[in-house]
């Protein structure tokens, strides 16, 4: 496989989800963040590209209820706001790791 | 008033089942169905214990393959069906719960819970192989199964029109996609031999498939002749493998069924991304 994939899910404190990879690289996540980085139909319009909702409508406090794997290349998290019809890819998760060796 | 009883986590999917296979093609009427019942039949010749899931829910066609239109199903304690149980294979199809003739129309949707009821509700138990025999294309069945099963590889199968090849690529790019290993390309009917003068003939051209694996940069598992003993074995309910087993088709479908098996074990099981689960513990509410 070209993508490293998760081999751990940790969650640190109440709002950071921590990934350990296939490659020994850690990454850790802003919850709030990855929520509004999905890009399901539900969330992003398929025509324009555009969010279907501002940053505002998403409370300070989202967290997921269960992150799940997807087959062999994304996750699935249930969110605390009912949304669950989003997949987070592993290869842009792993592009989204904010770590100083990363970004 | 008592307290809540605990809350009674599922087993993993397929727990134990060591390596969950994808039997696919871009095209329809390759001879898919065709190829994983033999080939099914030929890695339960070597010992194994094997499976069969036909997710060909709108054209199931295993259960005239193997001889079983519509078998007396019986559930578990746990009312979990117990896949019906034919030449040695454990095998599951909708067609099992059809009268003959019934058309299957359903939206997406639908095939996605019976994908998903064949996956978590039927008691597959303990496997070597389970081969899942996918529909054409690249769409619902085949979206369900790559999310739901960690599968081990795919094994794509054409024919040698280039247009086979052609789609056969985009299954191909679908499955590199969601990080399944094709494990390689099959050419089914790939050439006629003629049972008098044994002369070959390429009726549909030969060798396009093993020359798209190149490009492609895959294996190339074999090529299996067009010879109309399959075809009559399949209508009589009895894989050629197991009904010819000297014919030139039973031995392509044996070599396959090797090659898939060294593929395998060049990699290690569920070579990939284990199953991941995490419960999140909500922040308690301060006010």
């Amino acid at each position: 496989m070209a993508t490293a994939h998760p081999i751990q899910l940790t969650q640190y404190a109440h709002a950071t989800l921590g990934v350990t990879w296939s490659d020994g690289h850690e990454s850790r996540y802003d919850v709030r963040t990855l929520r509004l980085a999905c890009h399901c139909a539900a969330c992003v319009d398929e025509m324009t590209g555009e969010r279907r909702f501002p940053d505002s409508s998403v409370p300070d406090n989202i967290h997921p209820l269960q992150i799940k794997s997807a087959g062999q290349y994304a996750l699935h998290i249930r969110w605390s706001d009912g949304h669950q019809s989003g997949l987070v890819r592993f290869d842009e998760l792993r592009a989204w790791c904010g770590c100083g060796g990363c970004s | 008033m008592g307290t809540a009883p605990p809350e009674k986590k599922p087993a993993p999917l397929l727990a134990g089942v060591t390596h969950v296979l994808a039997i696919a093609s871009g095209k329809g009427g390759v001879g898919k169905s065709t190829l994983a019942t033999n080939l099914a039949c030929a890695i339960r010749q070597t010992g194994a214990t094997v499976g069969l899931l036909d997710a060909d829910i709108y054209g199931p066609s295993i259960p005239k393959m193997i001889g079983a239109l519509q078998p007396p199903l019986q559930a578990t304690d746990t009312q979990q069906l117990i896949p019906w149980e034919r030449h040695g294979l454990h095998v599951m199809s909708l067609g099992f719960m059809l009268t003959q003739d019934a058309p299957v129309i359903w939206r997406g949707p639908m095939v996605h819970n019976v994908l998903r009821q064949f996956l978590q509700q039927v008691a597959w138990g303990t496997l070597d192989y389970l081969l899942i025999d996918l529909p054409p294309g690249t769409g619902d069945a085949q979206l369900t199964i790559t999310q739901m099963v960690p599968l081990s590889g795919a094994v794509i199968v054409t024919t040698p029109q280039e247009v086979s090849i052609h789609i056969a690529s985009r299954g191909l790019t679908m499955f590199g996609q969601v990080n399944v290993p094709v494990l390689g390309f099959v050419e089914n009917m790939s050439h006629f031999v003629c049972p008098h003068c044994q002369q070959e003939t390429a009726i549909f051209r030969r060798g396009g498939t093993r020359k798209a694996a190149e490009i492609y940069e895959v294996p190339f598992l074999g090529e299996v002749p067009i010879d109309p003993q399959v075809t009559l074995d399949g209508d009589r309910g009895m894989p050629t493998v197991l009904a010819h087993p000297e014919s030139a088709a039973a031995g392509a479908y044996r070599a396959i069924a090797d090659q898939l098996i060294a593929a395998l074990v060049r990699r290690a099981p569920r070579h990939a991304a284990p199953a991941l689960e995490l419960t999140w513990q909500p922040p308690t509410p301060s006010n």
